[in-house]
């Protein structure tokens, strides 16, 4: 869509075309992605089971609607259906919520990684809740003052309209500014580092270093989170005090992070890890835009009203978009490996996980992912539809790359590769990068 | 009679997906014993505690240790005491596999 309307990019972000393109990438595919791996990862790091999956199954049909129709109302600007497909959203959310619940109640201890996806849990509810507010807040109600209503229709009614009053006392830019932070940061930042906590030495054959660090670096982002919710919200003078709060967390999750990658026992990082790590450190540059955005005494010019697209564009396709695109590289094999493999081992030579891709296009993927990033943002920066819409190439060639990829991967779920035990064995070790 | 040298190369087939080296060679395999009814006793361990592979893992066991010839039963004990580090790897497989 970027690439078909490269001047979207280059325009002030808050209109409706950019804002049913973002929640399609942010609901309809980051959101998407992290509900399937929360499934897959917290019975794992509790060392439990899931409490059901038939409700997971519920949530995945029910998500893959409300988020289709939420795209086109908003692309259409009819908040009332936005409203109405987001309260479906809001259902499957709170399917989630409860399903994930229950499983991590069963947790035998509590740790960073729990604590993390528990808080990630929580703000994922608040940010639902909070869209829904904008959504009553930007409609109309035609029945308001008719006496022949239902009652519980007129007490809907009433609690709607207390909200758009309640929400009217707010600047509407400050209040879109406020969701987006609330789920950026505390849904999908917070998600990530938790995770970060559990695979990142998992995959790496190492520890966490300090967990002391580790629970004040999730600590701080928690904090950080309601703290930049509430001074956005407010327009607060307080706000550059909150984006230090972010930052302190980031700069603690980044230190941590650091830590671990240090004392590895793997010595290899493969591309999906690179990706990743790469990813998480494009958050100081973040958190330090969003810092210096906050500072008090800012005109909203055109060059400033760029940045702060340039800090959401960041964020979304750097920070978030790219660490899932590494994350899968590690998660969509294994998903096929179990499927695929899981009733030959011991009686057949089965694949490693790094041998059902290639190397070489995930290499390019990762680097044309930069490259578009880099120009999508020199074009935000510049206000210049022509970059933008190279940029927007790059990212699409990038996914391509990726796409082929996880078409590989898929092969072995159609034709599993089975060796008898007694063949050697051709490629065992992971190859360098 | 079960060879005991069959019941290694068996189990060297199985291979964690993750690493890609073999069970034997990652060091998971912490003891075999052969009891008088020819059932073989395994304990092993994984790499990392809720390691999402140790279903697989075991039926992995079980299966190559069944298809030894004389085995009439397999019991695979999973540990987590004393917890797997990468230095119980072989060395030279830690070597051709990038790990300390």
């Amino acid at each position: 869509m970027l690439a078909l309307r490269p001047g979207l990019l280059a325009a002030y972000h808050y209109n409706q075309e950019i804002i049913a393109i973002t929640h399609l990438l942010v609901l309809g595919f980051l959101l998407s992605v992290i509900s399937g791996a929360l499934y897959q990862l917290v019975p794992v790091v509790l060392e439990t089971r899931l409490h059901s999956e038939r409700l997971a199954r519920l949530h995945y049909g029910v998500h893959l609607i409300s988020v289709a129709g939420m795209v086109v109302m908003f692309w259409r600007w009819d908040m009332k259906q936005v409203g109405h497909f987001g309260s479906g959203l809001a259902f499957g959310v709170g399917l989630l919520a409860w399903n994930l619940g229950r499983t991590l109640v069963q947790a035998r201890r509590w740790n960073p990684v729990s604590f993390g996806v528990t808080s990630a849990i929580v703000w994922l509810v608040a940010v639902i809740g909070a869209g829904l507010a904008l959504a009553a807040a930007k409609s109309t109600y035609e029945l308001t003052g008719r006496t022949d209503v239902q009652p519980m229709l007129a007490v809907t009614l009433a609690g709607l309209e207390a909200v758009q009053t309640f929400l009217a006392r707010f600047e509407p830019l400050a209040v879109m500014h406020a969701h987006a932070h609330l789920g950026l940061l505390g849904v999908f930042v917070l998600l990530t580092c938790a995770v970060a906590f559990r695979l990142v030495p998992m995959f790496l054959l190492g520890e966490i270093q300090s967990p002391r660090r580790a629970w004040a670096a999730l600590g701080c982002l928690n904090a950080g989170t309601l703290a930049v919710f509430l001074t956005v919200l407010t327009q607060s003078p307080l706000k550059p005090a909150a984006g230090l709060l972010v930052l302190a967390g980031v700069t603690l999750y980044l230190g941590e992070l650091r830590a671990i990658v240090r004392a590895r026992r793997r010595l290899n990082l493969d591309w999906g890890i690179r990706m990743f790590l790469f990813s998480q450190a494009l958050l100081l540059p973040t958190a330090a835009l969003g810092l210096a955005l906050s500072l008090p005494g800012q005109p909203l010019t055109e060059f400033i009203g760029r940045l702060e697209t340039a800090y959401g564009f960041l964020a979304i396709l750097g920070v978030v978009g790219l660490a899932i695109l590494g994350m899968l590289y590690k998660i969509i094999p294994f998903l096929v490996w179990f499927a695929s493999y899981n009733h030959a081992i011991g009686r057949f030579r089965t694949p490693a996980l790094h041998d059902m891709y290639s190397h070489g296009l995930q290499a390019w993927g990762a680097g044309l992912w930069v490259a578009g990033l880099v120009t999508s943002l020199a074009a935000i920066l510049l206000g210049s539809p022509a970059p933008a819409r190279l940029g927007a190439f790059l990212l699409l060639l990038s996914l391509a790359s990726f796409a082929l990829n996880v078409a590989r991967i898929l092969r072995h779920f159609f034709r599993p590769r089975l060796q008898p035990l007694n063949a050697p064995q051709l490629t065992s070790t992971p190859r360098t990068p | 009679m079960i060879q005991e040298s069959a019941l290694w190369d068996a189990l060297s087939g199985v291979i964690d997906p993750e690493i890609g080296l073999n069970l034997v060679d990652l060091g998971l395999i912490y003891s075999l014993q052969v009891s008088a009814e020819d059932t073989v006793q395994i304990v092993m361990t994984v790499t990392t505690p809720g390691c999402p592979m140790v279903h697989s893992l075991t039926f992995g066991v079980e299966t190559a240790v069944l298809a030894v010839p004389g085995v009439r039963g397999v019991e695979v004990e999973v540990v987590l005491d004393p917890p797997w580090s990468p230095s119980m790897i072989r060395p030279e497989a830690r070597t051709s596999a990038g790990i300390l």
